[in-house]
């Protein structure tokens, strides 16, 4: 999420072990992927691309196929998300 | 003795020991610390003598004022200002609202802690500086000049908000947590941790912001006078616009002078950031707080 080498922080994510360095970041990672899901009904997601950052927030692309969902969401410094909107 | 700038505690020692601390913390994947690590020293791994180096060199300044303001102008309105600041440019209704209803919260702990500072200090001339905030920001004086926060509630109203509603509306979690680390610092630290903590935000809408490198003020002056935001909008905006520069700059000098005298210049900065950290996410509330009202 935040691109750093920092920390080593695993999570188990739909069923991947991902590594992220931090809790927080994990947590964006699993409300996003949850997200996602709950607004393109799919039951698992192929790729997701993401650009910006903490203050600018991020403008994302999700993948499932052939089905693409466009969105973008930012957070508070602890993960808590301000704003995630369909694009 | 070293304040760590992320969850404040104290270290003996100096910087080898502050840098030990911050560099065990994010082996330890403490998100604070890795936040902390990824915007002030690199977003790539070093060892920790390398490390220990940068850190020293994040702290280092000749004056402490320079290093207060350098800081806050690239947090708030560098390359990539904050969103508030990006939003009260040309500012709509809600992002207002939003304002309003944060920012009587805000206020309200901010004389909190002013006094808070002057209870943890005997000298005069920082109890009447805090005295004189006091007055403009929560008191106003005699029946002619309003208080900041009576003319935030005068900006409310004018978008349609009640005054009862601001009051009984609780704050939003940022908000919250923010306030609460504000109240700590300005208690349990000394009087330049609080005033350092409080008076560093100032410089949110500071008029010479401009003239420190930032590219874009705190609104665009234009909104003052072409119609865009009600009167009582610009009322506000222009008593904070003329207030603050006074306030903040005096503060720092205070603020400078005395971290010198009691040898806690490190400790200041520390707090500093942690506060520039709660400030962030303040901001964000209001913007929230917006974003709740019109979807309502
Ligand atoms: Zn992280
Ligand atoms: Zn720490």
């Amino acid at each position: 999420m935040c691109n750093a080498t920092w920390g080593e922080y695993w999570r188990d994510i739909d069923g991947e072990s991902m590594l992220f360095c931090c809790d927080v970041c994990a947590d964006i990672f699993q409300t996003m992927v949850n997200k996602v899901k709950e607004n393109t009904g799919w039951n698992s997601i192929d790729s997701v691309n993401l650009v910006g950052n903490y203050n600018k927030g991020r403008e994302c692309s999700a993948k499932n196929g052939d089905e693409e969902f466009k969105y973008y969401f930012r957070t508070y410094s602890n993960g808590k998300f301000i704003t995630f909107e369909k694009r | 003795m070293m304040r760590c700038p992320t969850c404040l505690v104290e270290l003996e020692g100096g910087f080898p020991e502050l840098g030990r601390h911050i560099f065990k913390q994010q082996r330890l994947a403490d998100a604070g610390h890795i936040t902390w690590i990824n915007r002030y020293v690199s977003k790539t791994r070093t060892d920790e003598d390398t490390f220990i180096s940068k850190v020293i060199a994040v702290f280092q300044n000749d004056s402490l004022k320079e290093w207060i303001i350098h800081q806050f102008v690239k947090k708030f309105y560098g390359d990539d200002p904050h969103r508030f600041v990006i939003a009260m440019q040309r500012p709509s209704k809600f992002v207002l609202l939003g304002y309003a209803y944060e920012h009587h919260h805000f206020l309200k702990q901010w004389v909190k802690s002013c006094a808070s500072i002057i209870s943890n200090t005997d000298i005069e001339e920082v109890q009447h500086y805090e005295l004189d905030n006091i007055s403009s920001e929560w008191r106003g004086s005699g029946n002619t000049v309003p208080s900041h926060h009576e003319l935030l509630l005068r900006m409310g109203e004018s978008y349609g908000a009640k005054r009862e509603d601001i009051y009984s509306t609780e704050a939003l979690d940022p908000t919250k947590l923010a306030i609460s680390t504000w109240d700590y610092i300005c208690r349990d630290l000394t009087f330049v941790e609080g005033m350092a903590a409080m008076h560093s935000l100032e410089l949110i809408a500071n008029r010479n912001i401009k003239n420190y490198g930032s590219p874009i003020g705190y609104f665009d002056p234009e909104i003052l006078s072409d119609g865009s935001v009600t009167k009582e909008t610009a009322e506000f905006l222009k008593e904070g616009y003329m207030a603050d520069v006074i306030h903040s700059e005096v503060a720092l000098d205070l603020i400078e002078k005395y971290s010198k005298k009691l040898n806690i210049v490190q400790p200041v900065q520390a707090v500093v950031m942690k506060s520039m950290e709660e400030f962030d996410n303040y901001l964000n509330a209001r913007l929230e707080r917006g974003e709740m009202l019109e979807n309502k």
